[in-house]
C-alpha cells in the first residue's frame, strides 16, 4: 500500500450562456474559449496518457449547464464558426510574424486551433461530452455532477424543495448523458450547510467536497483532520480540501501559474495589434476582446514583457509537476506516521484554470500523472468512490457550514452587491413550490408553463450571477440575466394562477431558455422523492 | 468671360486644397478615436525587423474589462413588494446574520386597528434578536434578546451577532416609548457556523456498505498531534486563494 493517496478533482463549469438572438454575444465566448483552451486540451492529455499506457484516476465534475452547452446544436455550430475564424487569424499571424521571435508561437497556435477543429468535428463528432464519457467508461475518470445551474445551496436551504429540484435536475441530465447515476456531487463553490447532505442521500449521492474548515470545524473533532473523509450523520461522506496543494497551484503570487516563463494572459493580440488589422476578429461593434493568441511570457512583475518560448514553459511545467509531487510525498510520508491509515490529500481545482488562465496547466497535469506513475511509489491517485470502497469505515460528524469563497463562508454570495436577490429568488421559489403542490397532475399547456417556470427559476439561481455582482465583473450581464429569469418565473406563475397562459410567449421562452428539456415541475413538489428502482 | 476663368480655376484649386485638408483632418480624427491601448506591433506588416521584437515595453497592462455591446433596453424592474408577510433569516458566516422582510398592508392595518390609528407613527421599528441555542423557541417563554432600532424604510439588515455556533431567531416589531414591544413578524431559526475546532473530541464511527449501518465505538487514544498540526495550519488557511472561476486573477 502507498504511504498516501492523492485525489485530484477538476470541477468543470461555466454558466449557461446561449443567445440565439445574437451571434456575437461576448459572454458566449467564455464557452468557446474554454473548449479550445481547457476541455479539448484535457481530453488530449487523457488520450496521450492512455496511448502510453499510463494508468491514472481523476475526478471530474461536469456541471449540468456545461453538459447542456456541450450538447446544444446551436452552440456547436457557433463554436465551429468561431474556430474557423480563429484559424484564419492564426494563419495570418504565421505570415505576419515570419522571421520574428513570435513566429514559433504563432505556428503553435495555428497547430493547436487546427487540432481543436479536428478533434471537435472528426474525433468527437461535435460531442465533446462523449470524450469525457469515453475516459470514464475506460476507467480513468470518475465523473460526478454538481447542482443543476450551480445554485449556491446554503442560501437556498430556506426552501429545501428548490434545493432538491436543483439536485434532481442534475442527477437527471447526468443519467441522460453519462448513462449512470452520479456517484457523488461537487457542491457549487463547496457551499455546504447542514441538511444538504440529507437531500444528497435521497439521490444516492455518496459524497461531496467541502473546504478545509468544512471538515476541520465539524461538530466533532475529526480524528484525521482533512486527511480522511467524515460521514455526515446521514451517511454521506464529506471530503475536505487540502490547503497546501491548493495554495501551490491557486495562489496568484506563490502559485506555479505566476512563473516568469509561463504565458502572459493579459497580452492578447485582440488588444495589442493595430485596430484595422484585428478588426475582423474582434467584436463587430469594434470592442476589443481576447482572441486567445498571446505572444508573451510573464517575464516579471513589471510591464516589460518578453516573447514566449514554449520549450522554457514546457520545462517549467515538468519542474513544477515534480515539485508538486515532491511536496505531496513529503506530506504523505509525514502524515502517515500520525495516522493509522494512509492519508488522503484532496486537491480540487476549477478546471478552467488549466489551459485558459494557466496555459500550461494541462501540460503540468500530464507531467504530474506521468511522474506519479513512473517515478515513485509513495503516492497513489485515487477517486472518492475508490477510497470509500477501500476505507468504508469513517468517523461521523456534521461538517461545518462553509464554502471555498472569500473568508470561507457565504459572504461572496451574500453581501451589499447581491443580497437584494434573495427576497426575489425565495419568493419565486415559493411560487414554484406552491404551484407544483397545487397541480399534482398538470398536463398540456399548464404543464409546459410549469416546467418552463422551473427552468427559469434554476437559471436565476446560478451562483455565477451573484459571484459576478460580488466581484464587479460583467455585472450588467449578471443583473440582466437574474432579473429576466426572475421576471419570467413571476409572469409564468401569475399566468398559471390566472389560467391564462400566453402560448406564443411560452414557446419563445422554451426556445430561448432551452436548458433541461426534461426538467419536470413535479420535482418541486414538497413530497417529491426520487425513485431509482 | 475670359477674365472669369482664372478666378474659376483659382477657386477650384482652393476648394480642392480645402477638401483635401478636411479629409486629412477627418482621418486624423479617426486616428484619435482608436483605442488608447499601446499597440507595440504597429509597424507595417511586411517590414518586420527582428530586433524590434526582442524588447517591448507596454505602457500599461490594464485588465481588459468586458464591455456589454448589447443595446440596453429599459428593463422592467422586479416588484419592490410582493404584498406578503415574511421575515427570512440567513446565517452568512460565524459572526453575521442577514434578514429581509416585508410587512403587508393588511398587517399594518391590523396593527392600527389594535393599537390606534396613530400607533404606527408613535412607535419605532425594531429588530429583536433572540439567542435560542439549544432550546425550542415556541415552548420557552423568556429569552435573552438584543434590540436594534431600524428605520421605517429598511427592509433588510446585516446583523452582527459575533457568536459562532449559536442559534438565532429574530422578530420585526414596533416599540412604543414606554418600552412595550409588539411583534409583527417572526423569522425562521438559523445557526451560525463554527469558526474553530469543535470542543467535542469524542468520536463516533460509521461503517457503510450497501446499507447505512452505524457502528459506534470509542478510540482510547486520540491523536492530538495531528489536530494541533492542522489547527496550526488552519490559522493560516488562505481562504481566499480559491476564488472560483475564470476571474480569480482579475479581481
Amino acid at each position: 500500500m502507498p504511504s498516501g493517496f492523492l485525489a485530484l478533482v477538476l470541477h468543470m463549469h461555466l454558466p449557461y450562456v446561449r443567445h440565439p438572438e445574437n451571434e456575437h454575444f461576448l459572454e458566449e465566448r467564455w464557452f468557446y474559449e474554454a473548449v479550445t483552451e481547457t476541455y479539448l486540451p484535457l481530453l488530449q492529455v487523457f488520450e496521450r496518457l492512455v496511448n502510453d499506457k499510463v494508468p491514472f484516476r481523476l475526478t471530474i465534475s461536469l456541471s449540468p449547464p456545461l453538459i447542456s452547452m456541450f450538447t446544444d446544436p446551436l452552440l456547436q455550430q457557433r463554436y465551429d464558426n468561431y474556430l474557423e475564424k480563429l484559424i484564419e487569424l492564426a494563419d495570418k499571424e504565421v505570415g505576419r510574424t515570419y522571421n520574428s521571435p513570435f513566429h514559433k508561437t504563432a505556428l503553435m497556435y495555428q497547430h493547436r486551433f487546427r487540432q481543436a477543429k479536428y478533434l471537435f468535428n472528426d474525433v468527437y463528432q461535435r460531442q465533446v461530452m462523449l470524450g469525457f464519457k469515453k475516459y470514464r467508461d475506460l476507467g480513468y475518470l470518475e465523473v460526478i455532477t454538481c447542482p443543476a445551474t450551480h445554485g449556491y445551496l446554503p442560501l437556498m436551504m430556506v426552501q429545501p424543495e428548490t434545493v432538491r429540484a436543483q439536485i434532481a435536475t442534475a442527477v437527471d441530465i447526468h443519467r441522460q448523458y453519462l448513462g449512470t447515476l452520479p456517484p457523488g456531487i461537487w457542491l457549487s463553490e463547496c457551499g455546504y450547510a447542514p441538511g444538504i447532505d440529507d437531500l444528497l442521500k435521497e439521490f444516492k449521492l455518496r459524497f461531496f467536497f467541502t473546504d478545509t474548515h468544512g471538515v476541520l470545524f465539524a461538530s466533532r473533532r475529526p480524528r484525521f483532520g482533512v486527511f480522511a473523509p467524515i460521514y455526515c450523520p446521514s451517511g454521506v461522506a464529506a471530503f475536505g480540501r487540502d490547503v497546501e496543494s491548493s495554495k501551490q497551484v491557486w495562489s496568484a503570487r506563490e502559485g506555479y501559474p505566476g512563473d516568469c516563463d509561463y504565458r502572459e494572459f493579459y497580452r492578447d493580440i485582440g488588444f495589442d495589434l493595430d485596430y484595422d488589422y484585428i478588426k475582423p476578429y474582434i467584436h463587430p461593434d469594434g470592442i476589443r476582446i481576447n482572441t486567445g493568441i498571446k505572444y508573451y511570457r510573464i517575464t516579471g512583475t513589471t510591464n516589460h514583457k518578453e516573447p514566449y518560448v514554449f520549450e522554457w514553459a514546457d520545462h517549467k511545467a515538468a519542474m513544477h509537476a515534480g515539485n508538486f509531487m515532491f511536496n505531496r510525498q513529503l506530506q504523505a510520508t509525514h502524515l502517515s506516521k500520525l495516522m493509522e491509515r494512509p492519508p488522503l490529500i484532496v486537491a480540487p481545482y476549477d478546471a478552467e484554470l488549466f489551459g485558459h488562465w494557466w496555459f500550461e496547466g494541462p501540460l503540468w497535469l500530464e507531467y504530474l500523472i506521468r511522474k506519479i506513475h513512473f517515478d515513485q511509489d509513495t503516492l497513489e491517485l485515487i477517486t472518492p468512490s475508490d477510497y470509500l470502497t477501500r476505507f468504508p469505515c469513517n468517523q461521523v460528524a456534521r461538517p461545518c457550514a462553509s464554502s471555498w469563497g472569500n473568508k470561507g463562508y457565504h459572504e461572496t454570495w451574500l453581501n451589499q452587491a447581491n443580497g437584494w436577490m434573495y427576497r426575489h429568488l425565495h419568493f419565486a421559489g415559493a411560487q414554484m413550490v406552491e404551484l407544483a403542490n397545487r397541480h399534482p397532475e398538470a398536463s398540456g399547456l399548464q404543464r409546459r408553463a410549469l416546467n418552463q417556470a422551473g427552468r427559469e427559476l434554476v437559471l436565476a439561481q446560478s451562483s455565477d450571477w451573484a459571484f459576478m455582482m460580488s466581484t464587479g465583473t460583467t455585472v450588467n450581464y449578471a443583473l440582466s440575466r437574474t432579473k429576466s429569469h426572475l421576471r419570467n418565473v413571476l409572469k409564468l406563475t401569475a399566468q398559471i394562477k390566472e389560467n391564462h397562459i400566453d402560448e406564443g410567449w411560452l414557446s419563445s421562452l422554451e426556445g430561448k431558455n432551452n436548458i433541461f428539456p426534461r426538467l419536470d415541475y413535479s420535482w418541486y413538489q414538497s413530497h417529491y422523492r426520487p425513485d431509482f428502482s | 468671360m475670359t477674365a472669369f476663368l482664372p478666378w474659376f480655376f483659382g477657386f477650384l484649386i482652393i476648394f480642392l486644397f480645402a477638401g483635401a485638408f478636411l479629409l486629412l483632418k477627418k482621418r486624423q480624427a479617426n486616428f484619435t478615436l482608436r483605442p488608447l491601448r499601446p499597440s507595440p506591433q504597429k509597424m507595417p506588416l511586411a517590414k518586420l525587423d527582428s530586433p524590434l521584437f526582442k524588447e517591448e515595453y507596454a505602457g500599461d497592462l490594464t485588465i481588459p474589462s468586458e464591455v456589454m455591446p448589447q443595446p440596453q433596453e429599459p428593463e422592467e424592474e422586479l416588484p419592490g413588494k410582493y404584498n406578503i408577510d415574511r421575515l427570512v433569516l440567513m446565517a452568512r458566516d460565524p459572526h453575521w446574520l442577514y434578514a429581509y422582510w416585508e410587512i403587508s398592508a393588511t398587517t399594518q392595518e391590523e396593527f392600527k386597528t389594535n393599537y390606534g390609528p396613530f400607533a404606527w407613527g408613535q412607535s419605532q421599528p425594531v429588530l429583536r434578536i433572540y439567542d435560542v441555542t439549544g432550546t425550542d423557541f415556541e415552548k420557552q417563554s423568556t429569552f435573552e434578546y438584543t434590540d436594534i432600532l431600524i428605520s421605517d424604510q429598511a427592509d433588510d439588515w446585516y446583523i452582527q451577532v459575533g457568536q459562532p455556533d449559536r442559534s438565532f431567531c429574530i422578530e420585526v416589531g414596533r416599540k412604543f416609548q414606554n418600552g412595550h414591544f409588539i411583534t409583527l413578524l417572526r423569522s425562521n431559526v438559523v445557526s451560525t457556523p463554527r469558526a474553530s475546532l469543535s470542543e467535542q473530541a469524542d468520536e463516533e464511527w460509521m461503517w457503510i456498505e450497501n446499507l447505512y449501518q452505524t457502528i459506534k465505538y470509542q478510540y482510547g487514544i486520540s491523536s492530538p498531534l495531528i489536530v494541533e498540526e492542522i489547527a496550526g495550519r488552519a490559522g493560516i488557511v488562505p481562504l481566499g486563494i480559491s476564488s472560483p472561476g475564470f476571474y480569480v486573477s482579475q479581481t
